[in-house]
């Protein structure tokens, strides 16, 4: 190559054509060796579901998800685990009959009930219930808050399989024991106000029946306004009770004006408790162990705050926390408690007593043989015969029950029960009928359950490795049904001393104006905020 | 035959289950923090393909209703991407996607300025980015299958189909049904795209662009262009014009100075 000896910008002819050759020559491979072709499109690295891998339009088995609101109480979901399998739209659609049980375009709500059925159906868990245990544990931590729980029936059937037991372990005093080590100043029992609910949804029911049977429209007591329409519905399931409030609002007159056990319980432990025990109720935290995702729904809902009222700061809500089974299980394995290991304990008294009338709440038809135990003694003073005490044909997994008794001096007694609001719609769609053929009522009682089995089948109840099944919800249910029988010392909630002692101590008596004021709660017409298909 | 789908906004419930399929189907990551795919917050991003905004409307009555609109790449008949695009690194496909080819795009990102829905979008998180847009699925599309999106929905608010059925199925539902607004977005917007949308919302409240002109981008631009060899024949032409007459001028003068020079000395 020929320098320019310090002269730049001469370059020999020779030079430049090689040049020039070398970069064609360089051009041309590149070119015959892919540079013009077009690569790979973008996207489509990825996979979808097989039953969506399939020419042109046709129908499928399963299709989409459900719709959940970010700002949902209850449930969320991580898209990042939706694999878009569809069993949450199962669970929606054909178990609960609310997803598709609308019209499009919706309103201004996303229609939910907060029942979190589709979070046991999910099989990546991409739906769960919304995570309050950082919360709780923070109250926990904080030594100027005095933090009380209370469990449900149903978890103490069921918290077991958290930790490798069989479906139905009865673990209660376990439970209990694992509770008051992670520092819950209180441990209280939503048997308790099961068996209030008993008194008050008991005494309520003999008010409509004696009513009726006067065939009268009368009020209440202490002049409140009072609903007298029979059949009288329960009032329990967070989850029916929104159910109700948006298919069939017209029949809200039928519900029991009683606040579910974990909302008395809530509104007690902040007056009645605070009281006696001469706490700020400030300063107390309420944390409630549900079988169930609609219960923070329901601690949510604004009318929710009777002891914040009372307390004169309607800021403060009965319940601050309501925990599912999960997060209890999680909470225990976060502080490192091996609840298996654990040595029985009782739950605290002034709110620690229950009784097997209570326990059973937890299962479908539970609450119906609770109440007909009490509401036999509330109508005729005296105590049930023995038949009473195992009321076959109100229990059972079957979706739809009925039973009919005489009850001395009253007459027949028709009772129906349903679980999974697909049941629901049965008895609903019958009660209207019959409403607007001016038929005289089926029922006086009907106990509405808004998950299969009842509590313990919840959306907030332990995982499976299959779909929720029969199998593990008859395994808790018969654990209920044993305890109640051979466990527990009392059958008949208004044998609970406890009970009788708030009566006697502070509430007076059944449906005072206290209880009303604390115990009882009025429903939200929720029918405007979707178009209910009429036939689905 | 081109396709095309129909996305009935009144149909939406706000699942987001076509967000998901997205995903899933191009491997693309989730961020909901930063760039949610479903709600109020939810944009076209470099990893959002496709979202569902959520639009607080009111209703005949006045009363406020919630309404979702799934978003992503209409897919232009004469897509402005492509016709600005140097490198043909953005084609329009017979089947109807305009697709993306990132092994020939150079990054200007010239498609972006020239988009009038803003749809591309650029991955400026990454050390090697590209430009990152909905594809329509093309690859499904060449198995004769529908858009990830659309075969999920569970409420079958998307219809896929051949372009002149869809058109036609639009002009028939808006026309039999009379909550919906009198108008086919997308039929004519920037001279036609492959997804077009019925609503009972005025589609401007949904966050859609209304201002975008019915006339294809491309084709305006053509009327320009496409004078350009006339007009450089004819620019030459002058020039050469101009070229010959200052030369002709200049040799005159020249030989009327050498003459001047010549008699004087």
């Amino acid at each position: 190559m020929e320098k320019s000896d310090g002269k730049t910008g001469t370059v020999s002819r020779r030079t430049f054509l090689k040049g020039v050759t070398g970069a064609g020559l360089t051009g041309a491979v590149a070119a015959l060796t892919g540079c013009k072709s077009t690569g790979k499109p973008a996207g489509g690295t990825g996979w979808t579901p097989q039953q969506y891998n399939v020419p042109e339009n046709w129908p499928v088995q399963v299709r989409g998800r459900v719709p959940i609101d970010t700002e949902n109480p209850s449930i969320v979901r991580d898209d990042k685990k939706c694999i878009l399998c569809g069993q949450c739209i199962e669970a929606c659609s054909k178990v609960q009959s609310v997803q598709g049980y609308y019209e499009l375009p919706i309103k201004d709500d996303i229609t939910c009930v907060n029942c979190g059925q589709c979070s046991l159906w999910c099989p990546t868990a991409a739906i769960s219930e919304r995570d309050d245990v950082d919360k709780v544990i923070a109250a926990l931590k904080d030594k100027n808050l005095h933090v009380i729980v209370q469990t449900a029936p149903a978890t103490r059937v069921a918290v077991g399989e958290e930790f490798g037991m069989p479906p139905g372990s009865i673990i209660e005093g376990k439970m209990v024991a694992a509770l008051k080590k992670m520092g819950f100043d209180g441990v209280f029992d939503t048997n308790f106000t099961a068996d209030l609910t008993i008194m008050e949804e008991g005494t309520e029911l003999v008010t409509r029946v004696k009513n009726a049977l006067a065939g009268g429209h009368g009020g209440g007591e202490g002049g409140h306004h009072a609903p007298m329409a029979l059949p009288q519905f329960t009032s329990c399931s967070p989850g029916w009770v929104k159910f109700c409030e948006y298919f069939y609002p017209d029949l809200l007159d039928h519900m029991s004006t009683c606040k579910s056990p974990q909302q008395m319980l809530g509104a007690l432990a902040k007056t009645y408790y605070a009281k006696k025990k001469r706490i700020d109720p400030v300063k107390i935290v309420s944390v409630s162990i549900m079988p169930c995702t609609a219960k923070k729904f329901e601690a949510a809902r604004p009318e929710m705050n009777s002891a914040g009222i009372k307390n004169g700061n309607a800021k403060m809500i009965d319940v601050d926390y309501a925990l599912t089974t999960r997060e209890l299980a999680k909470m225990m394995k976060i502080f490192q408690i091996d609840l298996t290991a654990l040595k029985d304990q009782r739950y605290d008294n002034i709110m620690g007593e229950g009784t097997g009338a209570a326990v059973i709440f937890g299962t479908t038809g539970g609450v119906m043989e609770a109440a007909i135990r009490s509401g036999y003694f509330l109508l005729t003073g005296q105590n049930p015969p023995e038949l009473l005490f195992n009321l076959e044909p109100v229990r059972g997994l079957q979706g739809v029950k009925k039973a009919a008794l005489n009850v001395p001096g009253v007459g027949e007694l028709r009772v129906a029960i349903s679980h999974g609001l697909g049941n629901a719609r049965v008895l609903l769609d019958q009660l209207r009928d019959d409403k607007k053929n001016h038929r005289e009522p089926r029922f006086h009682f009907i106990e509405f359950m808004s998950c299969p089995g009842g509590c313990i089948g919840g959306g907030g109840q332990p995982r499976t490795a299959l779909p929720p099944s029969d199998a593990v919800r008859q395994a808790r249910l018969d654990s209920l049904y044993t305890m109640d029988a051979k466990i527990y010392k009392k059958r008949l909630s208004h044998e609970n001393k406890e009970v009788q002692q708030i009566y006697t101590e502070f509430l007076g008596k059944p449906n005072s104006k206290l209880a009303h004021e604390l115990l009882h709660t009025k429903y939200t017409d929720r029918g405007s905020h979707l178009t209910a298909k009429k036939k689905a | 035959m081109s396709k095309a789908v129909l996305v009935d906004v009144t149909k939406c419930y706000g699942c987001g289950a076509c967000t998901v399929a997205c995903k899933l189907w191009n491997g693309k990551k989730y961020d909901d923090a930063k760039k949610p795919t479903v709600g109020e917050k939810a944009q076209l991003t470099d990893i959002n393909w496709t979202v569902v905004s959520k639009h607080q409307v009111p209703d005949a009555s006045g009363k406020t209703v919630w309404r979702f609109a799934k978003k992503q790449c209409l897919h232009c008949e004469e897509p402005a991407c492509a016709s600005s695009c140097l490198v043909g690194a953005l084609r329009k496909t017979e089947e109807g996607p305009v697709v993306y080819y990132p092994d020939l795009c150079v990054g200007c990102r010239y498609c972006m300025i020239a988009c009038p829905f803003g749809i591309p979008k650029y991955e400026w998180d990454k050390s090697f980015p590209e430009v990152s847009k909905c594809q329509m699925c093309s690859s499904r599309l060449a198995k004769n299958e529908v858009p990830a999106c659309v075969s999920v929905c569970p409420n079958g608010v998307m219809k896929f189909g051949d372009s002149d059925q869809i058109l036609k199925d639009a002009r028939a539902t808006i026309a039999s049904d009379k909550r919906y607004i009198k108008h086919i977005y997308g039929e004519k917007e920037a001279g036609g795209t492959a997804w077009m949308y019925i609503s009972d919302q005025p589609f401007e409240k949904l966050a859609f662009k209304t201002a975008v002109k019915n006339q294809s981008l491309p084709e305006y631009t053509w009327k320009i262009i496409n004078k350009i060899p006339a007009a450089l024949v004819v620019w030459g032409g002058i020039l050469t014009g101009v070229y010959m007459i200052t030369n002709r001028r200049n040799a005159v003068k020249s030989s009327k100075n050498n003459e001047n020079k010549g008699g004087k000395s």
